[in-house]
C-alpha cells in the first residue's frame, strides 16, 4: 500500500547565487523511502556530494543547507512543532543536523513546502522570503550586526506583519563561529553543528516563511481519536505537573544524584551548589511563564526574569537543562542570574550554548595548568566561576576578537593551536560533548562516539537506563540499546515530532507509527518505520565514511578514558579504552559494517536512484 | 441556563497554539490554525505575552454595528453570524476592537467564536487551563483578590510550617504575575 496523503510533494529550491527558486516535485517512493526530516536532508546532502565528488567546502557556495519538517510537523498530536536542519556541517566536515522546536516547520509546511534547499550565496546580506506560494530574496544590508532577536523584530517592522515566523542568525553566524546557531521564534535554536555558520557563509541572515494551508491529512477522525488518547495519557502521567512546572531543569537535580552533571569543565561529575541552579531555584526566584511549541501540552521552556541584582531585567525563554549545565556547573557558575543573562547573551548573539560551555570550561582548565598563557588570553584573566570575564569572552568569540577568533573555531581549531589541549577539551569528530558525562556508562560513550553528528546525545541518550539498570547489562545489551535508541529517536526528526513524551513521560512509541498511518493512509508498523530510520543511519554513515571517517574518529574523549571523576557515586570511573574497541566491534557487526565502520557496497547502491 | 462567558487567563499561556488546531478541526475538519477562531497572539521579550485572543461576545457587538446586512446579532450570550445574507465584506473583521474575528482566503464567512454552542473545545483541550468558561457573574474575581491582597496592610506574615521559618509577601503577589 502506498503513500495517499500526508505530502505537498513540494520540494522548493533556492539558489542565492543568481536569486533562482525552483519547486520540484517529490516522488512517491522518495517520500516513502525517507519519510522526511533528516531523512530528507540526508538524502538531498548525499546527491549533493555525488554531484561535487565529495569535495564540499561546508563553508562554501556548494554546500547545500536543508530546512526540513516531517509529515507529522504542524498535525494534530501532542508536541508535533519539530523540523531539522540538514547540511555538511563547519564544525566536523562530516555530516550534520539540528532539530527545533517552535512553529518555524509547521509554518514551512503550510506554505506548502515538505522540504527547502539552499545553496550558493547571495551577493549581499538577505533574507528570503517564502509567503505562500511566492518566494523572495529581499536584501536588507542593514541587518548586519544585530542580534538575532533584533533581526526578527527588524525583519517583521519591514514586512509589516508579526504573523511570519523568523529563524535568523546573529552576530556568530555572520562571523561563522563554527558552532553558531540558528535562532526561531525568538528563543527556540537549532544549536548544533553550526548551521548558523552556514547560514552566514551564504550571506543569509534569515528565512522568513508565512503559510495558510489546510495542512494534508488521510484521516483527521482517526488521528483526533489516537491524539487524544496519547494526550489522556500525558495529561494523567504523575509527572505531568512537574514538567510543566520545571521542563527539562528538573534533570539538574538527577543528573547530580545520579554523578553525571559536567562539572568544572566535566573534571566532576557533581556540583557542590547544584541547588543554587536547579528547577527549583528558578521556580522560586525567576520563572516568570510557561512556553511551549507548537500543539505540545508538555510546554517544557520556562520564561524567566531576573527581578534583582546586576543582571536586573534579563529576559529569556531558557534555561533548559544543557544550557543551564554548560554555562553552570560546568564552568563553575553558582549564580543562577549569570547563567540566565550568558544563556541570554548566546542566544542573542547566535551561539550554541552546548559548544561555548564546553569550549570555555576547556579553555578555563587549559589557563589554569597553564597550557595557555595570560598572553594566550589578551592578558584577560579567567577562572572558575568568574561571570565576567565569561561574559567578555561569549562576546569575544561572537566577534572573533583575539582569542575568540580561534575558539570560534570550535574544538578543532582549539587543538591545533594548542595540542595539549586535546587532553582536556571533551569532543568527537569535532563536535564538543554536550551534558551527560560519560565516564560511568559505556554504553553513552558509545552512544557519543557512534553519533552521526558528533558528541551530542541526540541520536542515543541511554545513561538513565544504564544508571538504573546498566549493572546487569551484557556487552550484547549494551549495543542493541544504543542501536535501537539510534533508530527510534533519529525517527522522531524523520517524522517531524518532539521526542520528549516519549522519553520522559513514557508515552508508547507505537503511537507514532498509528499518527504516520492516519497522515499518510499508508499502514506501518512500528517495526518497519525504524528500518528505514535505520537506512537512514546507514546513509549518514556513508557520506562520513567517505568523507574520511574510519574507526578511529569513533573515538573516545581523553579525559573520558583516563581522568575520572573526583567525587560523586562515580569517582574513580573512566571507560577502558580495550573495552571500548570490543563494543566498537560488536557494534560495526550488529549494524553489518566492516571491521572499519564502513557500510558494504549493497548499501550505496539503496541511496543512488 | 446560567450564561457562561469564555475567558482567558494570558498568565497560564503557554502559546502551544492546541486551542487554534481544535477550533479549526472542530468547524472546518481541516488541520490548519490558521482557520480558527481563536488565535495566540506572541510578543517578546520586552513585553513577554502569550494571549489568545477570542470574541468576547459584547453585548452591544462593534461588528453588529458596522454590519452591512445586519447579519451578527447578540442571542442568549453569543455572537451569531447568520451564513444567509452575509456578503463576506469583513468590516466586521476590521471593526473588532479586539481583532479577534478573522479572515481566510479559502472562506467565504468571516471566521468567529460561535462558543461551540456552548461548550467550546478549546476549553477542553487547553493543557494549561489558560481558557476558562465561567458565569458572567464570577468574571474578575481573581483580579480583584490579587489587587486587594497588593493593598493590603498587611504587607506580610511570617509563620511556622513543619519546623520551617517562613514568610509571605502579600505586597508581591499581585505584581509577580505578568
Amino acid at each position: 500500500m502506498s503513500i495517499k496523503s500526508g505530502y505537498f510533494k513540494k520540494h522548493l529550491h533556492v539558489n542565492l547565487t543568481d536569486g533562482s527558486t525552483e519547486r520540484r516535485k517529490l516522488t512517491d517512493t522518495f517520500l516513502e523511502k525517507y519519510i522526511g526530516g533528516r531523512g530528507f536532508g540526508a538524502k538531498l546532502v548525499w546527491d549533493n556530494l555525488n554531484k561535487h565528488n565529495f569535495k564540499i567546502d561546508p563553508l562554501g557556495p556548494e554546500n547545500l543547507l536543508v530546512a526540513a519538517p516531517g509529515p507529522l510537523t504542524g498535525v494534530y498530536l501532542p508536541s508535533s512543532g519539530k523540523s531539522s536542519f540538514i547540511s555538511i556541517s563547519p564544525a566536523t566536515g562530516l555530516y550534520g543536523d539540528s532539530s527545533i522546536g517552535g512553529s518555524f516547520g509547521v509554518e514551512l509546511r503550510q506554505a506548502g513546502i515538505d522540504v527547502l534547499s539552499i545553496n550558493g550565496r547571495a551577493p549581499e546580506l538577505s533574507v528570503l522570503f517564502i509567503d505562500n506560494s511566492e518566494t523572495t530574496i529581499l536584501p536588507m544590508p542593514e541587518l548586519k550586526g544585530t542580534t538575532c532577536l533584533e533581526a526578527e523584530g527588524i525583519i517583521k517592522e519591514r514586512l509589516d506583519t508579526y504573523a511570519v515566523h523568523v529563524a535568523a542568525i546573529g552576530v556568530a553566524g555572520e562571523n561563522m563561529v563554527k558552532f553558531a546557531c540558528l535562532n526561531t521564534d525568538w528563543s527556540r535554536n537549532a544549536g548544533r553543528t553550526g548551521i548558523g555558520a552556514i547560514m552566514g557563509s551564504k550571506n543569509l541572515k534569515a528565512i522568513v516563511v508565512r503559510g495558510h494551508k489546510d495542512l494534508p491529512i488521510y484521516d483527521i477522525k482517526g488521528l483526533m481519536t489516537e491524539s487524544d488518547k496519547a494526550s489522556k495519557y500525558l495529561k494523567e502521567h504523575k509527572y505531568f505537573k512537574l514538567w510543566q512546572q520545571e521542563g527539562l531543569m528538573n534533570v539538574i537535580e538527577y543528573a547530580n544524584e545520579e554523578g553525571i552533571l559536567p562539572s568544572y569543565n566535566f573534571k566532576d561529575s557533581v556540583f557542590a551548589r547544584h541547588d543554587q541552579i536547579n528547577g527549583a531555584t528558578m521556580l522560586a526566584h525567576y520563572k516568570i511563564g510557561d512556553s511551549a511549541c507548537f500543539s505540545c501540552p508538555m510546554c517544557c521552556g520556562n520564561i524567566c526574569l531576573v527581578k534583582n541584582g546586576k543582571y536586573t531585567g534579563t529576559v529569556l525563554e531558557g534555561p533548559e537543562y544543557e544550557s543551564c549545565a554548560m554555562l553552570g556547573s560546568n564552568l563553575g557558575v553558582d549564580n543562577f542570574a549569570a547563567i540566565l543573562s550568558a544563556n541570554c547573551l548566546c542566544d542573542e548573539l547566535g551561539m550554541d550554548t552546548i559548544s561555548t560551555g564546553n569550549v570555555i570550561g576547556a579553555v578555563i582548565e587549559g589557563y589554569e595548568k597553564g597550557i595557555l598563557s595570560l598572553f594566550d588570553l589578551d592578558g584577560k584573566d579567567i577562572t572558575w566561576g568568574d561571570e565576567d570575564a565569561i561574559m567578555d569572552l561569549i562576546q569575544r568569540i561572537a566577534n572573533r576578537e583575539g582569542i575568540g577568533d580561534i575558539i570560534a573555531g570550535g574544538s578543532r581549531r582549539i587543538i591545533e593551536t594548542w595540542p595539549e589541549m586535546d587532553k582536556i577539551i571533551l569532543q568527537v569528530k569535532g563536535l564538543e560533548q554536550s551534558a551527560y558525562d560519560s565516564r560511568a556508562g559505556a554504553s553513552m560513550a558509545l552512544a557519543y562516539a557512534t553519533s552521526d553528528i558528533g558528541a551530542h546525545h541526540t541520536r542515543a541518550w541511554t545513561i538513565a537506563k544504564e544508571m538504573e539498570e546498566g549493572q546487569n547489562w551484557s556487552d550484547e545489551d549494551k549495543v542493541e540499546i544504543v542501536q535501537y535508541h539510534q533508530a527510534l529517536r533519529p525517527l522522531f526528526d524523520m517524522l517531524g515530532v518532539c521526542r520528549l513524551p516519549w522519553i520522559e513521560l513514557g508515552l508508547n512509541e507505537r503511537h507514532y507509527a498509528n499518527f504516520y498511518k492516519y497522515v499518510t493512509g499508508k499502514e506501518v508498523s512500528l517495526d518497519q518505520l525504524l528500518t528505514l530510520s535505520n537506512d537512514i543511519y546507514d546513509l549518514t554513515r556513508l557520506i562520513n565514511t567517505r568523507l574520511g571517517v574510519s574507526r578511529k574518529d569513533d573515538s573516545l574523549p581523553y579525559r573520558v578514558r583516563t581522568n575520572p571523576a573526583l567525587k560523586g557515586p562515580n569517582a574513580g570511573k573512566v571507560i577502558d579504552p580495550e573495552y571500548f574497541q570490543k563494543l566498537l566491534s560488536l557494534y560495526y557487526e550488529k549494524r553489518g559494517w566492516d571491521s572499519n565502520g564502513v557500510p558494504s557496497p549493497e548499501v550505496e547502491n539503496k541511496f543512488n536512484d | 441556563m446560567i450564561q457562561k462567558k469564555l475567558t482567558v487567563i494570558p498568565e497560564q499561556c503557554s502559546g502551544c497554539r492546541i486551542c487554534e488546531l481544535v477550533c479549526a478541526i472542530k468547524h472546518f475538519g481541516v488541520n490548519n490554525p490558521k482557520k480558527a477562531a481563536i488565535r495566540v497572539l506572541i510578543t517578546y521579550p520586552h513585553p513577554v505575552v502569550r494571549m489568545p485572543i477570542v470574541c468576547s461576545q459584547c453585548k452591544d457587538p462593534t461588528c453588529a454595528k458596522v454590519c452591512p446586512t445586519g447579519v451578527l446579532r447578540w442571542i442568549e450570550g453569543i455572537v451569531r453570524l447568520d451564513k444567509e445574507g452575509c456578503i463576506s465584506c469583513n468590516k466586521c473583521v476590521e471593526a473588532c476592537p479586539f481583532g479577534a474575528i478573522y479572515a481566510h482566503e479559502d472562506c467565504d464567512l468571516p471566521i468567529k467564536c460561535d462558543m461551540c454552542g456552548g461548550d467550546p473545545e478549546c476549553v477542553k483541550k487547553c493543557p494549561k487551563g489558560a481558557l476558562r468558561l465561567i458565569p458572567e457573574a464570577a468574571l474578575g474575581e481573581s483580579k480583584r483578590l490579587n489587587n486587594v491582597l497588593s493593598y493590603t496592610q498587611m504587607k506580610e506574615i511570617e509563620f511556622y510550617e513543619k519546623g520551617e521559618h517562613k514568610v509571605i509577601h502579600y505586597a508581591e503577589i499581585g505584581k509577580e504575575e505578568l
